[in-house]
């Protein structure tokens, strides 16, 4: 009997320490997101309130639509700028880049992953160690020089610049993210395949390629959060073209309008977001292999 | 891999696989590309720091090892370096501990485990440039989110202006790169929790051992390796973070959030003083290298013991 309540005791004890635990996750987490997605919703004025509005008084989609046309300010509030024009033109900009970047990832990385998976040949591991070395490299450091670079090749100001620049940042983990995949695919059936007189890109296509998928996915996903987001790039080699430089410049306007800066972060973080979530399953354990496997 | 590797093939398979161009022209884009976009940099950047570049005369000349000795001798590194380890203190600390915190809560059996789950990812897909803006609006002094909790709450009467004390605007820039760095440690910790065969903890149980027994000897002994990446990874981005500080404060107010990244920028694109900048890159370099090298280390070693 005493037994039972103290087993019941702690099991009370244990749900309600987990719910504390729970609250204190939905808060971190959620708090200052909530808090940009409200301030994205309530005009200027609401914003300045003290106490704060926790919730909207007079929910508004008008941030939304003077981002979306490109003209904030019209209503004589703060910031009367045309900077905001600039939204759209960056947000198709950013995915040229991010989807350039996630084709020629998987089609490079995935090359030189199957090299090393499947091929024993001179320098293998030298190689394998090189190109593991690069991903520890601070990519801050080679700013000056790749600078140099890409204006010889006429690059500076374009997407190209940053296509080239992030597909072979991102290239050592893909390698090695793809090399794991592709040694734990069974040699066999590739190899019976190719004794059976496939040649080797058909044993690739219709055998590897097809149980590869999922870790294709999760590196395809990688790197377009990657593309999406980078920022140090993007701000010294172009002139705010894509999302992230764009809301620096925006953050950095004499008079910005908060709640148009709201709606603007909101509208741009989108895309990674919902396909971080499409994708969850994916990317954690692409995550997890790019990170603990090595 | 290697047991397959060593396995000897018969010579009908080795008609196919032998065929030695093969893998080099699968590898030649990827060798190609990171040689000139990489390496020849880094090459590059350690001449540089050896050199006196003059931008205007567009002239070049060897120094020697003048650029580091001025580093080294300046005030202004050594208050980077004070900074940034106090910055990399909380951005090693608070995320390790709340990662695992969150981990462990997430291997729970509860209503609401999907839910904390899925937001678990959300700071983790936000770019950093967002992450410093979303922090702005937490911190800012007229209609920052905390002064509106605080003020709600009654625990203060006038709105604080965060950012313009040095203390706190280092404090919140550290809090905002834990912040996303949390979620990364508990996505890996987590994945790690969920592979603890379930019998052990049974078995543990019988054997009389309490809660806390059990955390240690089974929780952290299981998840100890990722425990250590993540360190490892926590360190690295310490060291290297920018974007989110760059948004929030510049380095200010003052020189408060100078890390030694916004050092770097500040040396190569507001003084335009490309071999100090080249220098402070090295510097930091070798820093993360070293932390890298660790890396690549236990890695390796793990791998082997799993082949």
């Amino acid at each position: 009997m005493s037994a039972s309540t103290h087993s019941n005791w702690r099991v009370a004890a244990r749900r309600v320490a987990t719910y504390a635990a729970f609250c204190c996750l939905l808060f971190w987490v959620g708090f200052p997101v909530y808090y940009m997605l409200i301030t994205s919703f309530m005009d200027p004025p609401e914003l300045g309130l003290k106490p704060p509005h926790w919730i909207p008084q007079e929910p508004t989609i008008e941030n939304y639509r003077e981002v979306i046309i490109g003209q904030t300010g019209q209503r004589g509030d703060y910031g009367t700028t045309t900077e905001f024009s600039r939204m759209m033109p960056a947000l198709l900009n950013s995915t040229f880049v991010s989807v350039s970047v996630v084709l020629l990832n998987l089609l490079i990385g995935g090359m030189a992953a199957y090299a090393f998976s499947r091929f024993d040949f001179r320098f293998s591991r030298f190689a394998y160690l090189g190109v593991l070395m690069t991903r520890v490299l601070p990519a801050l450091s080679l700013i000056v020089p790749l600078f140099i670079i890409l204006r010889k090749l006429k690059l500076i100001n374009t997407l190209w610049a940053l296509i080239f620049t992030y597909t072979i940042f991102i290239l050592p983990l893909t390698i090695w993210i793809l090399r794991e995949y592709f040694d734990t695919l069974a040699r066999d059936i590739e190899e019976m395949a190719l004794i059976d007189g496939a040649t080797r890109w058909q044993a690739f296509r219709m055998v590897v390629a097809p149980l590869a998928i999922p870790g294709l996915i999760a590196v395809g996903v990688m790197s377009f959060m990657e593309a999406w987001s980078e920022f140090f790039f993007a701000l010294t080699l172009t002139n705010s073209l894509t999302y992230p430089p764009l809301l620096m410049s925006f953050r950095n306007l004499h008079q910005v309008n908060w709640n148009a800066l709201a709606a603007a972060t909101t509208i741009g973080v989108l895309p990674p977001v919902i396909v971080a979530f499409v994708f969850q399953r994916y990317l954690v354990r692409g995550l997890s292999e790019g990170a603990v496997k090595g | 891999m290697a047991a397959v590797r060593a396995r000897k093939t018969s010579a009908q398979e080795r008609q196919h696989w032998d065929r030695k161009w093969i893998p080099y022209v699968l590898l030649a884009p990827a060798i190609i590309t990171i040689v000139v976009v990489i390496l020849s940099p880094l090459v590059t950047t350690i001449y540089y720091s050896f050199s006196n570049i003059d931008l205007i005369r567009d002239r070049t000349t060897f120094i020697g090892f003048d650029n580091y000795v001025e580093l080294f001798t300046s005030r202004l590194f050594w208050k980077a370096v004070e900074i940034n380890l106090k910055f990399a203190a909380i951005v090693v600390v608070v995320p390790t501990l709340m990662g695992l915190f969150f981990a462990v809560l997430l291997v729970e059996d509860f209503v609401g485990r999907g839910l904390g789950r899925t937001l678990l990812i959300l700071p983790w897909a936000l770019p950093w440039i967002v992450i410093g803006l979303l922090w702005n609006w937490v911190v800012h002094s007229q209609f920052g989110a905390l002064n509106g909790l605080l003020y709600s709450l009654g625990l203060i009467d006038k709105y604080i202006p965060f950012m313009a004390d040095e203390n706190w605007a280092l404090v919140f820039t550290a809090m905002a790169s834990a912040w996303r760095q949390t979620s990364f440690s508990a996505i890996l910790l987590l994945a790690a929790l969920q592979t603890i065969p379930e019998d052990l903890y049974d078995a543990a149980k019988v054997d009389g051992a309490g809660m806390r027994a059990r955390f240690r000897f089974i929780t952290i002994a299981w998840i100890r390796p990722t425990l250590t990446i993540v360190l490892l990874y926590n360190i690295v981005l310490g060291f290297l973070q920018f974007d989110a500080v760059w948004i929030m404060t510049q380095g200010g107010p003052g020189d408060a959030t100078m890390l030694i990244s916004v050092l770097l920028y500040r040396y190569t694109f507001i003084n335009f003083d490309l071999g100090m900048g080249a220098a402070v890159s090295n510097v930091l370099g070798l820093i993360t290298m070293g932390v890298g090298l660790i890396f690549v280390r236990l890695t390796y070693r793990s791998q082997s013991t799993y082949s």
